[in-house]
């Protein structure tokens, strides 16, 4: 899938690296750079950046089939709870179907999302892989 | 040219091994070798980038560990360099997504470098000299390769995946000290890939002794010379490793014995990384080396051209190397595959795009 | 001032190669004004519901070349594109418009061309309907969540993967009872083992089909209403809510957006739903058709699949999963089939007062109710 450029661009912060939105009236966290706190509106937020490990409490085998997708396909996606405490959706890379299991400690790796156009970008953004160093 | 005697060390390292692995003899059986070849020039299995990985993505994770290591504020570092032979963008620079998804300042130097597989090493030769000058507190060099092969070609039972990253800095922070650096460069044409080739080729018997032999020899007797340093001042001796025959080979021709070449091969078990291959054995080296010991890397390009370095182990090596994943671990974390799958993972296989 | 709806009409739920939207708007059109003693002149506004026109069709605002072809020559058209609640957001405004005095007949009408791509280009139009540039840039499916809420829901209530499977054995049971449904046949529990997974453990039996279709009603205000030759049905009241992203919830096997919906309206209008209550709601998978009735308080939580077979008027168009789900007139067609249901031309006789149609874009983010009731 083609992308914008000044879309994907402006994105990088949601996507070469995981922020955390902490709020600074009601004290929730959420994942991603946002602008208010999505559980009480305030604008009192504050990011910061996730070191990127987590656990994960949910995931799926995914054949959802889209053009390009093919090359990475059947894919897991899942939830996962990061260290820091908001629990980000994505997908979980480098895996056996059936080495996972709820509980699995998993890290942040920069993965391509999709790149199939020759002549186009390359969309990279950040995935899961169980952790290396256990 | 030579020395930046103790002024400049080796801050942090990281590695990057991908998961996958396909067995040597399988590759061999499927263009029809006879799968003694493998054997001939010692190699296992090779190790194999997933589909969503490339020079960037493996790049990256052997830079983050080398700043987890290191554990430097990544605005601190003024230059960032990817040697590679598989950029993934002809035109654009792998470097700047690395550096942008580090978190590393804008105010840096950033570059792509291509010298086949020694262009990783050129990039620690440059970040020292940045350092030693003063022009940056840190730079860090990066080897990463997605290796390209000819399917059936013989290089395809070695060509694979890996990367290695440095950090170079101040000695004082160091886990190494640089000793001694030379670099042994003439136009040998062994091996080559011209522009908007898909596969590189190669010269085969004449990339053996015209080209890594000699070029590493020399390199590795002018840095002798230079420093006065002799072989068995050399704890370890680490070589570029197109294969497991190779290094051993040369280390031979050069006076070291086996057993301190040995312990930095490991392309029997992953295969060529190209621009990683000498430095991720330098890696597995510093993983388990002693404070006080001396090694000796020579990374070599085809085109042609060595290097010879030469670093002293700090005390501080002890402390980092639990704070990232190890060539062992990265090597002992493995999933084989199929030729199948190999081929749809390195894009070998022919489809229509919608 | 009162909502009537006098007319109603759809085409069958199928993938309609030979169709385009135009052809298949004529008839939902033609069925709803025949009876209704009004033709295409007489209908002040024209609102339009679809989802995915631009991306499918290359066509914005479709209204303007609706009312071009099909004759609505003093017309205000417009369109209107809420992802899968188009339809709803389209009831409601024309709700709004008569509530208000502003119009007196507004004709409805909603489609959707889902067929005129592959699969594989479909499901990437389909999976619009999640945050672009959150999931949908880093491909996260709509079927992917409905398999993580399926994984809660199991865990947390010890519910069977079996058992979940009910709500689409009764679907399709409905839906061979329903002429314009587009899966006639029914399925059973067995075939679940061997169904082509979507995202494991959620399968094409667990799942809406891919569907074209075009619907339409005719609402008017109660003077109109009462020299119509049909009997009215009562648009009562429209509701909505909300929810957070699925990765904010703190419970996913709660759609709190239905809920509170749900309560609004409940509180309101003083009604209450009971199992015996026809209610027509988005199973776009069958799990979220489970959720939805908890949600409206209709069954105990983690109870929902017990109710299945207490509920005689459930999805009796046969849902999501077996009428079909041409998004942008879904709704629509829900709300056709509970008019057939309150006035007597169903498969199945209801004597309830009330109905309600429930209407949701991807697992409850954005959750509209319409309460519709028998003339009095
Ligand atoms: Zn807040």
């Amino acid at each position: 899938m083609k992308h914008s450029i000044s879309i994907f661009w402006r994105l990088k912060d949601n996507h070469y690296k995981i922020y955390v939105t902490k709020c600074g009236d009601c004290g929730r966290v959420a994942p991603l750079k946002r602008l208010k706190c999505p559980y009480c509106g305030s604008r009192n937020v504050e990011h910061i950046e996730s070191r990127g490990f987590g656990e994960l409490i949910n995931y799926t085998v995914s054949y959802y089939r889209t053009e390009g997708s093919e090359q990475y396909l059947p894919r897991v996606v899942g939830l996962v709870k990061l260290d820091e405490g908001p629990v980000i959706i994505g997908e979980i890379t480098d895996v056996d179907l059936n080495e996972l299991s709820i509980g699995t400690r998993v890290e942040a790796v920069l993965r391509k999302y999709s790149s199939e156009d020759p002549n186009g970008l390359i969309y990279y953004g950040l995935k899961f892989i169980p952790v290396i160093k256990k | 040219m030579t020395s930046s005697r103790f002024r400049v060390g080796i801050v942090g390292w990281g590695a990057y091994i991908p998961v996958y692995r396909i067995k040597a003899k399988e590759i061999a059986r499927q263009w029809g070798f006879d799968d003694r070849v493998t054997d001939s020039i010692w190699i296992e299995e090779k190790a194999v980038a997933g589909a969503d990985e490339d020079t960037v993505t493996m790049g990256w994770y052997a830079a983050r560990s080398a700043l987890l290591r290191a554990g430097v504020n990544p605005g601190d570092i003024g230059a960032v360099f990817v040697g590679t032979e598989s950029k993934p963008y002809a035109v654009k620079p792998s470097s700047t997504i690395i550096a942008d998804a580090l978190g590393i300042s804008a105010k840096k130097l950033s570059t792509d470098l291509e010298f086949a597989c020694r262009a990783g090493s050129e990039g620690i030769r440059i970040s020292v000299s940045l350092v030693e000058s003063g022009a940056v507190r840190y730079g860090l060099a990066i080897g990463s390769d997605t290796a390209q092969a000819n399917p059936g070609d013989v290089l395809e039972l070695t060509a694979s995946s890996g990367a290695a990253a440095y950090l170079v800095g101040p000695a004082d922070e160091s886990v190494a000290v640089f000793e001694s650096l030379v670099t042994y460069v003439t136009d040998t044409p062994d091996f080559w890939r011209r522009d908007g080739s898909r596969y590189p080729a190669h010269g085969e018997g004449f990339t053996g002794e015209p080209a890594y032999f000699h070029h590493i020899v020399s390199a590795v007797k002018m840095l002798m010379n230079e420093s006065g340093l002799k072989p068995s001042d050399f704890d370890y001796a680490v070589f570029h490793q197109p294969n497991g025959k190779f290094p051993l080979q040369v280390g031979r021709m050069l006076g070291f014995p086996r057993e301190k070449v040995l312990p930095g091969i490991v392309t029997p078990w992953i295969g060529n990384t190209y621009n990683a291959s000498a430095l991720l054995g330098l890696a597995k080296i510093l993983e388990n080396s002693k404070p006080g010991q001396r090694i000796l890397v020579a990374p070599f390009g085809s085109g042609a051209g060595a290097d010879a370095i030469s670093v002293l182990v700090t005390d501080k090596v002890l402390e980092r190397v639990g704070k990232a994943p190890t060539v062992e671990e990265l090597i002992a974390r493995k999933k084989y595959i199929s030729y199948a799958e190999y081929a749809k993972f390195r894009n070998l296989i022919h489809r229509n795009l919608w | 001032m009162k909502t009537y709806v006098v007319g109603s009409g759809v085409t069958k739920v199928d993938r309609h190669y030979d169709k385009n939207y135009l052809v298949l708007i004529d008839e939902a059109v033609g069925k709803t004004l025949a009876n209704s003693g009004l033709d295409a002149s007489d209908i002040e506004y024209l609102v339009v519901s679809t989802a995915f026109s631009e991306s499918i069709l290359n066509q914005a605002d479709p209204s303007t070349y609706i009312a071009q072809n099909l004759g609505f020559r003093n017309v205000k058209a417009l369109t209107v594109s809420s992802g899968e609640v188009s339809g709803a957001v389209a009831l409601d405004y024309a709700h709004a418009l008569i509530r208000s005095g502003k119009a007196s007949r507004v004709l409805v009408v909603g489609f959707e061309k889902m067929s005129e791509y592959p699969s594989w280009v479909i499901n990437r139009v389909y999976a619009k309907i999640l945050e672009y540039e959150v999931e949908g840039i880093k491909n996260v499916a709509p079927s992917d969540y409905a398999a993580l809420i399926m994984n809660d829901y199991m865990r947390r209530y010890g519910v069977s993967r079996e058992s979940i499977i009910k709500w689409s054995i009764k679907m399709h049971e409905n839906a061979v009872k329903t002429p314009h449904a587009q899966l006639q046949f029914t399925i059973s529990a067995d075939s679940l083992s061997k169904a082509l997974r979507i995202s494991e453990p959620l399968t094409m039996l667990d799942s809406h089909p891919t569907s074209d279709g075009a619907a339409a009603l005719l609402l008017v205000n109660e003077s109109v209403a009462k020299k119509a030759g049909t009997t009215p049905i009562e648009l009562v009241d429209v509701e909505s809510s909300v929810n957070l992203p699925i990765y904010l919830r703190d419970d996913l096997t709660y759609f709190s957006a239905t809920a509170a919906a749900y309560k609004r309206l409940s509180s309101r209008n003083g009604v209450k739903l009971t199992t015996n209550t026809a209610v027509n709601v988005y199973d776009t998978y069958d799990i979220y058709g489970l959720l939805t009735i908890e949600a409206l308080e209709i069954c105990a939580r983690g109870e929902a699949v017990k109710c299945v077979d207490e509920m005689p008027y459930l999805n009796v168009g046969g849902g999501l999963k077996a009428r079909g789900h041409p998004v942008g007139a879904t709704p629509l067609y829900q709300v056709h089939e509970l008019r057939e249901l309150m006035s007597g031309t169903s498969w199945i006789k209801y004597d309830g007062d009330i109905s309600l149609a429930h209407a949701m874009s991807g697992p409850d983010n954005n959750a509209w109710l319409i309460l519709l009731r028998g003339w009095v």
